[in-house]
């Protein structure tokens, strides 16, 4: 594609697995105040593929994204399970292997990253610096490629001499994106990549990245809190709640039959644009406190589904931790309800 | 909790829940005092304002009936067990000097600080508040004060009035010192006051005032005793340098002017160090402490987390203590 | 319930300055708005950051002070009424809820203390009878139980609590007019519906008129009998929600629906025709409409002449030369 790709080592791999976690156990605090913002998580991402992540203020996953790059910062620490880049462990690698790591296997776009551009440097140094602390290579191809890469996102490469705050938000977003892309990782992590940002120019922005996708082939882990997003931009969605992947499946699957009670709380959460309008509720309550989350299921206080009257199945509510299991092919959930009927 | 806070570590999240760890003792420490305690900084310079404290508050009972008392027999001595400080060319015991002395020193740094943080707050605060005309006013006013250079003016000032009395002390350094507090104070109130919970205040009624003492100033109580202590020691200085140019009020006896009857005994020239050693070391040991205390206070004020835990429980439980807070519940 | 409107905007305008004495240029975040909150019914207004709707809401609020046009509340002009008896009076009938629920309550202080303050100020109700009207109105916002909500500091409650405690505050007084700013935009998704029903539990029990400020059309439509959308300052639609959403009459509209993810009516993502466009405010605008940069539609009349809200449909109005059309004679 570019000559920096020929630079590039060799590392495309036709593993199906391109990222996996297993049983990642992530942790904040110590003694009364430790809490588990991950807890037991499994997860696989394959080539190519988007994988959306979805979940309220205090699941995870924005912890998740910063394990998987190795970016968490004390009082945080990942505290079990591992990590598996193309089949190889990323936990305990040391930090010149774990720069070697960022930015070419895997990048990251935060949550209101816009903001977090430098403002007294021009964006192109910006792409600069990005380029160099990860690569070997010399300004003036770092700049061209920065030049390239702008327009891929549909920014005139001109803008490269512009500081921050001479462009909009959405512009901001992009070149972050850009930046995200410079050395062409396998997997580029998305954290909330639209939620500042207005509905209209969300749109263009996810357009520019599903036509990035098709043309270089990148995975992309996409965290938000918006389900009726990934519906349309996802190929498969992972629910989390309370630290938990309480349900993964297809994106259509999600429409057409999502099974975890959160999971069909959450969907009726949205009102639709058009259609019938029915009167909706929401879920009440709040996610639990992870120091000292519920036994048992931890959706347990807030699920309709959640009987005393219905004794046995109560008490696996209140005892014990749903597992995830397979309930058809590439839909799992961890739900003791579900379990039942499908014996 | 918002998801949509990008700058709040999940770490900081849910630590915010927890109330500072109390340290329990059978009587009940108010959180102010335990998270003052925490930071080892605030510990030291508290232990060492309080030991001068005590000290002037015992002073009467560890010093002789008149420090000034002359005795010539026992002029000019170094210090020895019997005058611990040593003695003065006229015979005074410069341990009693300095312990009494105490008392004056800490009084006026006290209330000039008092004095000048008042005021700073009050005109740095309403000016945030109001804007407009208010505002124009107080800062030509602050940049006028910060302008004229503070040693030649307080010279000029004490020149001028005819009663250099404690209170025209207190008055003059406080008139020196307000406005380069109140220019901090009204910045961060022009912050606080872009917070929708002024706004909302405004919405429900409140008046001006009421918006400023109740609303704003417990939001600002970690910064507004920053200012105290900052201008606490300030005031020292300022006073001991004044005394020591004889522009105090030498009849009474504080450090600074035991220094200023030490120069002008020209006792270091007799090869007499004492005289200006004590009163000068406790001079420094006092503001040593102080600015240890303002460094603990910015510290734990800083990592917003902390300062924000503090401050939700409410200023005047924070201020008054957990005991009030505990009877209460219970009832 | 009367049909008279208690809160009329005419024309309301608002410009803020920017640049130096030397360069000064304005910016015209408000402009030209006209539209009337009636009893009983929630009225959204919809638009982009930038577009001057919370501008709109903040004006309504007395909060600001207008720059050109006038706020009718019964009949009188409000806008720009200074004593702090005619202010009071205002503020005692007109109410506004935040965004943010952690901001807008004051952090060193309780639930009650929020709650209890705009009672006594506007004496609402004789002191002794404060605590318990607090305890009331902290169970119709569905806090219970009240006595011990009443003792907590905000960190202490949830986003959602937060913004529950904000409405019982600006109900206190027992506002005729709730202007909401993004009520819900900064609570958890599961939540937000909640929040929404409770709008609707009151204009129905108290017939409130409710402005419902949202860059979120799916709510909007939930909860709103009428919509505005603004862009750009001015008012490009305006209508009944189900009619102006199901048949977008403006072209800002008709890209707002197409934008906004509807699970639905897509489950593959549709490439929709965007081009690259603003919604804030503009900076000394000149004359045409102020969409026409980004319009598909658009003619040679657009960039001469500004169009005016024509009413195109039965009590659905539109700003626009194509779609709405000015009568000729």
């Amino acid at each position: 594609m570019t000559s920096l790709a020929e630079q590039l080592p060799v590392q495309s791999s036709r593993k199906a697995g391109l990222l996996e976690l297993r049983q990642l156990v992530v942790e904040y605090g110590s003694g009364q105040r430790r809490a588990r913002a991950v807890d037991g998580v499994d997860l696989t991402i394959n080539q190519g593929e988007v994988l959306g992540l979805a979940g309220e203020s205090g699941c995870g996953k924005t912890t998740i994204a910063s394990a998987v790059l190795q970016i968490l910062r004390p009082p945080g620490r990942i505290a079990g399970g591992s990590i598996l880049f193309e089949g190889q462990e990323i936990l305990g690698r040391k930090e010149k292997e774990l720069r070697q790591y960022r930015w070419r296997n895997v990048s990251i776009v935060l949550q209101s990253a816009m903001n977090a551009l430098n403002p007294v440097m021009r964006v192109g140094d910006q792409f600069i610096d990005a380029m160099r602390a990860h690569e070997k290579i010399d300004r003036r191809h770092a700049l061209a490629r920065a030049g390239e890469l702008l327009e891929l996102v549909g920014i005139d490469r001109r803008r490269a001499s512009s500081y921050p705050h001479q462009l909009s938000g959405g512009m901001r977003q992009r070149v972050v994106i850009a930046m995200a892309l410079a050395l062409e990782p396998e997997l580029i992590i998305l954290d909330e990549p639209t939620t500042a940002l207005d509905v209209v120019v969300q749109r263009e922005i996810l357009q520019q990245v599903e036509a990035l996708k098709r043309d270089f082939g990148f995975a992309v882990l996409f965290i938000t809190h918006d389900l009726s997003l990934l519906l349309e931009f996802a190929d498969r969605i992972a629910i989390m709640y309370a630290g938990e992947i309480v349900e993964s499946a297809p994106a259509e699957a999600f429409a057409t039959n999502p099974r975890h009670p959160y999971t069909q709380g959450l969907l009726k959460s949205f009102p639709p644009l058009t259609g019938p309008l029915p009167h909706l509720t929401g879920i009440p309550g709040a996610p639990p406190d992870l120091r000292d989350p519920p036994a048992g299921c931890r959706f347990h206080p807030r699920c309709p589904h959640c009987l005393p009257a219905e004794h046995a199945l109560y008490l696996r509510q209140t005892t014990e931790r749903p597992r995830l299991r397979t309930i058809e092919a590439g839909h799992q959930v961890a739900c003791h309800l579900v379990e039942e009927s499908a014996e | 909790m918002s998801q949509l806070e990008p700058t709040l570590d999940p770490a900081l999240e849910l630590s915010l829940e927890a109330p500072p760890h109390r340290i329990h003792r059978r009587f009940h420490v108010p959180g102010w005092v335990a998270l003052l305690l925490a930071n080892p900084k605030a510990r030291l310079g508290a232990a060492m304002v309080l030991f001068v404290v005590v000290v002037a508050v015992i002073a009467p009972w560890i010093s002789v009936d008149d420090p000034n008392a002359f005795d010539i027999l026992a002029a000019k001595q170094a210090p020895s067990w019997n005058h611990l400080f040593g003695t003065t060319d006229q015979g005074s015991d410069i341990f009693s000097q300095v312990v009494v002395g105490a008392r004056q020193s800490l009084l006026l740094g006290f209330f000039a600080a008092a004095l000048a943080t008042s005021v700073a707050a009050a005109l740095g605060i309403t000016a945030a508040l109001v804007g407009g005309l208010v505002d124009d006013i107080v800062n030509v006013l602050i940049n006028i004060f910060l302008v004229i250079p503070p040693i030649p003016l307080l010279i000029v000032m004490s020149g001028y009035t005819v009663n250099h009395g404690t209170t025209t002390m207190i008055v003059v350094l406080a008139l020196v010192l307000w406005a380069f507090e109140a220019r901090i104070l009204r910045a961060q109130a022009l912050s606080l006051k872009s917070r929708d919970f002024v706004d909302a205040a405004r919405a429900a009624g409140e008046p001006t005032w009421r918006i400023v003492f109740s609303e704003l100033v417990p939001n600002m109580i970690s910064r507004i005793a920053a200012a105290f202590v900052l201008v606490f020691y300030i005031a020292l200085l300022v006073d001991a340098g004044l005394e020591f140019l004889g522009l105090g009020d030498v009849s009474q006896t504080s450090w600074g002017v035991i220094l200023y009857w030490a120069q002008t005994n020209s006792t270091v020239l007799q090869g007499e160090w004492w005289p200006f050693f004590f009163p000068g070391a406790a001079l420094a040991f006092t503001v040593l402490g102080l600015v240890l205390l303002l460094a603990g206070i910015d510290e734990f004020t800083n990592p917003r987390l902390r300062s924000e835990t503090q401050a939700r429980r409410g200023w005047l439980r924070t201020l008054f203590g957990g005991s009030l807070a505990s009877r209460k519940k219970a009832a | 319930m009367t049909s008279a409107a208690p809160l009329e905007v005419r024309s309301l305008t608002k410009q803020f300055p920017i640049g130096n004495a030397v360069r000064r240029a304005h910016v015209h975040a408000v402009d030209d708005v006209s539209f009337e909150l009636r009893p009983g019914r929630i009225t959204a207004l919809v638009g982009e950051s930038g577009s001057g709707k919370s501008t709109v809401a903040r004006l309504l609020a007395h909060l600001y002070e207008p720059t050109g046009g006038a706020v009718l509340f019964e009949g009188s002009d409000v806008s720009r009424v200074r004593r702090r008896r005619d202010v009071l009076r205002y503020r005692s009938q007109v109410q506004i809820i935040f965004q943010d629920p952690f901001g807008s309550l004051n952090p060193v202080k309780t639930v009650r203390h929020h709650v209890e303050r705009p009672l006594r100020i506007h004496r609402v109700v004789p002191s002794g009878q404060v605590e318990d009207r607090v305890h009331e109105l902290l169970r119709t916002v569905g806090l219970v139980p009240p006595e011990d909500i009443a003792a907590k500091y905000p960190h202490e409650l949830s986003g959602g609590q937060r913004q529950r405690v904000a409405i019982a505050r600006a109900l206190a007084v027992e506002p005729k007019v709730v202007l909401a700013d993004e009520p819900i935009s900064m609570l958890d998704v599961s939540i937000r519906i909640g929040i929404l029903n409770l709008m609707q539990k009151l204009k129905e029990e108290r017939g409130i008129a409710f402005l419902y400020v949202t860059h979120d059309l799916a709510s909007a439509r939930y909860v709103a009998d009428d919509i505005l959308v603004m862009y750009a300052g001015q008012i490009v639609e305006h209508g009944p929600v189900e009619e102006v959403l199901a048949d977008p009459l403006h072209p800002y509209t008709r890209l707002l629906v197409s934008a906004v993810p509807d699970p639905a009516t897509k489950t593959d993502a549709q490439q929709v025709e965007l081009r690259h466009g603003d919604a804030s405010a503009a900076v000394d605008p000149a004359e045409g409409c102020r969409f026409r940069a980004r319009c598909p539609l658009a003619i040679e009349v657009c960039s001469q002449v500004t169009p005016q809200l024509v009413e195109a449909r039965s009590r659905h109005t539109a700003r626009c030369h194509v779609t709405a059309p000015a009568p000729t004679d």
